[in-house]
């Protein structure tokens, strides 16, 4: 298999060179696999999608799609077997080195023997010399513009689990990366924390805007946050649909009663039925 | 919160005491709540009790045969005659354990450091550290006296042994047991090998650390003793005090040392307990556990 060829042939289609110029994430004919000889699984096959700067696109898909292996090979935990992944016109690796990507993960993933702030400054700390071209922020008014000013000195297991994932939020945004990876950051969390959480994101997203990723479960909150819902499809996981949302920002907890909103919720719903084995979701 | 679960143990125990002796709250209701709390009462109580049983039996059992064990009485006296025999004996096995234990403790903690960052050791060296744990320590501790002399050096040398493994065990389970999430934020930010085991791998081993500490401390006076009594001579700690005694059918110093020695773990073990507080009040799920 001519793998290479392949793949540039791929990289020539139009879709993929959107957002080429202006930075942001280019993912290119991405493939990859687990396992080995019989065993293996296709987890991703020609997957390839553009993130512009200050863009905000949610993937969703049924469980088992790759959804969180694509979050992976973008944040450079996983390699591709095939394809290409580019931020700001960088690889991977470089810009792991240059600190250009804040990860939010499924769980807040805080260290629980330092204190709210402590914690928000660790990726100051961490990989030091990739600060100095950057605007780093105040790790305080950042919190406190997260509605955490009154937790700076409390540790982790002192606050709810909605608190937690805001501060691992916080932490992500700090050192002003270009790209934000979140992998269903509130999907731990209850129904009604869950909305709050995703004003509360989408307020300081619309103020600091980001190239995110963000993979979720829920049709609402990508229609809610989302310019772009992309639609994967299992076994193996492909770009299935994708959607614009012309929802007019900023937007706030009033989108719900917009009219955009649930057509557009209905469109992916629909999109997803199509993907999904079980008829009953 | 601290308030709170004592609050709760107290009347948890409250609730123990009046289901053995009903009405036994609500005879004593207006002031016994704010007693319980204060004075801990349910806390100190039962174990005291216990003791006060154990001790009753030993000094029935002593008076009727009192070649077998001494009664309290006697261990007292002897304590009191001596002090400072007792005392310089005490001494010499807690420098044995300070010095032998703590080097043995930080050996394993380096060598556990070494094999969970280069796997290749721990591959090489886990055999040897696993016949190192099966080999009784009482039959190593004559052949390291013979080798090394009477000295000290043997003594530091067993109780170092014996802490080893329970270290090593602990402290590479710690190592590894790192929260997959936090080290992929670790990795996104190119976080050098170094700081990832500084900032993370590290502190959060600690509790691993704590547990093996627990087990290792105990050890380590079994190790000094042992180690004492293979190499007896005079002033050469309780261990040595004991086999010394022993030979001379001298039940009174035995049974003061066993008492100085059981003094000394429990000395140990709640400076841990003290230090571990302060180190780690942000374990929950651990100190939930012991």
């Amino acid at each position: 298999m001519t793998s290479a060829a392949e793949a540039a042939d791929r990289q020539a289609e139009p879709v993929t060179m959107r957002g080429a110029t202006d930075g942001g994430v280019i993912v290119a004919a991405v493939t990859k696999s687990f396992g080995a000889g019989r065993e293996r699984t296709l987890v991703l096959d020609d997957v390839s999608l553009t993130i512009a700067r200050g863009e905000f696109v949610a993937i969703i898909g049924p469980s088992g799609c790759g959804k969180s292996t694509l979050l992976k090979i973008v944040a450079g935990l996983l390699d591709a077997d095939h394809g290409r992944v580019e931020i700001d016109g960088e690889s991977v690796t470089a810009a792991t080195r240059d600190k250009l990507i804040g990860l939010v993960p499924q769980s807040p993933a805080l260290l629980p023997w330092r204190t709210v702030l402590s914690n928000v400054k660790l990726p100051m700390q961490l990989n030091a010399k990739a600060n100095g071209h950057r605007t780093l922020r105040d790790p305080e008014e950042v919190l406190r513009s997260f509605g955490l000013g009154n937790a700076l000195k409390r540790y982790p297991a002192q606050l709810s689990g909605g608190m937690q994932q805001r501060v691992a939020i916080a932490r992500a945004f700090v050192f002003d990366p270009d790209v934000l990876l979140m992998d269903e950051p509130f999907s731990a969390l209850d129904e009604l924390t869950r909305e709050q959480q995703r004003v509360g994101l989408l307020e300081f997203w619309q103020s600091n805007r980001k190239a995110v990723l963000f993979i979720t479960h829920s049709v609402p909150e990508a229609v809610v946050l989302a310019d772009r819902i992309i639609v994967m499809s299992t076994h193996p996981g492909r770009v299935h649909k994708i959607f614009d949302v012309n929802l007019p920002r900023p937007r706030d907890a009033h989108v719900y009663e917009h009219e955009a909103f649930h057509s557009t919720a209905a469109d992916v719903r629909a999109a997803l039925r199509d993907v999904t084995e079980d008829p009953y979701v | 919160m601290s308030d709170l679960k004592e609050h709760q143990v107290a009347v948890e125990m409250k609730v123990a005491l009046d289901a053995i002796e009903p009405g036994h709250g609500a005879r004593s209701a207006p002031a016994s709540p704010a007693a319980w709390r204060r004075l801990r009462i349910g806390i100190w109580l039962p174990p005291l009790i216990a003791f006060a049983v154990l001790a009753l039996i030993w000094e029935l059992y002593a008076h009727a045969h009192p070649y077998t064990i001494p009664s309290i009485e006697h261990i007292w006296t002897s304590l009191r005659e001596n002090p400072h025999m007792y005392w310089a004996n005490t001494l010499t096995t807690l420098r044995e354990i300070a010095i032998g234990g703590l080097s043995g403790i930080l050996a394993a903690v380096l060598l556990a450091v070494v094999m969970a960052e280069v796997p290749l050791v721990e591959r090489a060296v886990m055999p040897l550290t696993v016949v190192l744990m099966v080999t009784p320590i009482v039959a190593i501790a004559p052949a390291l006296v013979v080798a090394f002399g009477f000295g000290v050096f043997p003594k530091y040398l067993v109780t170092g042994i014996v802490v080893f493994y329970p270290m090593l065990i602990n402290s590479l389970a710690g190592l590894r047991d790192v929260d997959e999430r936090t080290l992929d934020v670790f990795s996104t930010l190119h976080a050098s090998r170094f700081e990832t085991f500084w900032r993370l791998r590290l502190p959060s081993s600690l509790p691993f650390l704590f547990a093996g500490l627990r087990i290792a401390l105990p050890l380590a006076v079994v190790g000094a003793v042992v180690a004492e009594i293979a190499a007896a001579g005079e002033q050469a700690g309780l261990g040595a005090l004991i086999s010394v005694a022993a030979s001379q059918a001298n039940l009174p110093i035995i049974w003061s040392s066993i008492v100085l020695l059981c003094l000394l773990g429990i000395v140990l073990i709640s400076v841990l307990a003290l230090i571990r507080s302060r180190i780690l009040f942000w374990d929950n799920a651990s100190s939930k556990r012991t």
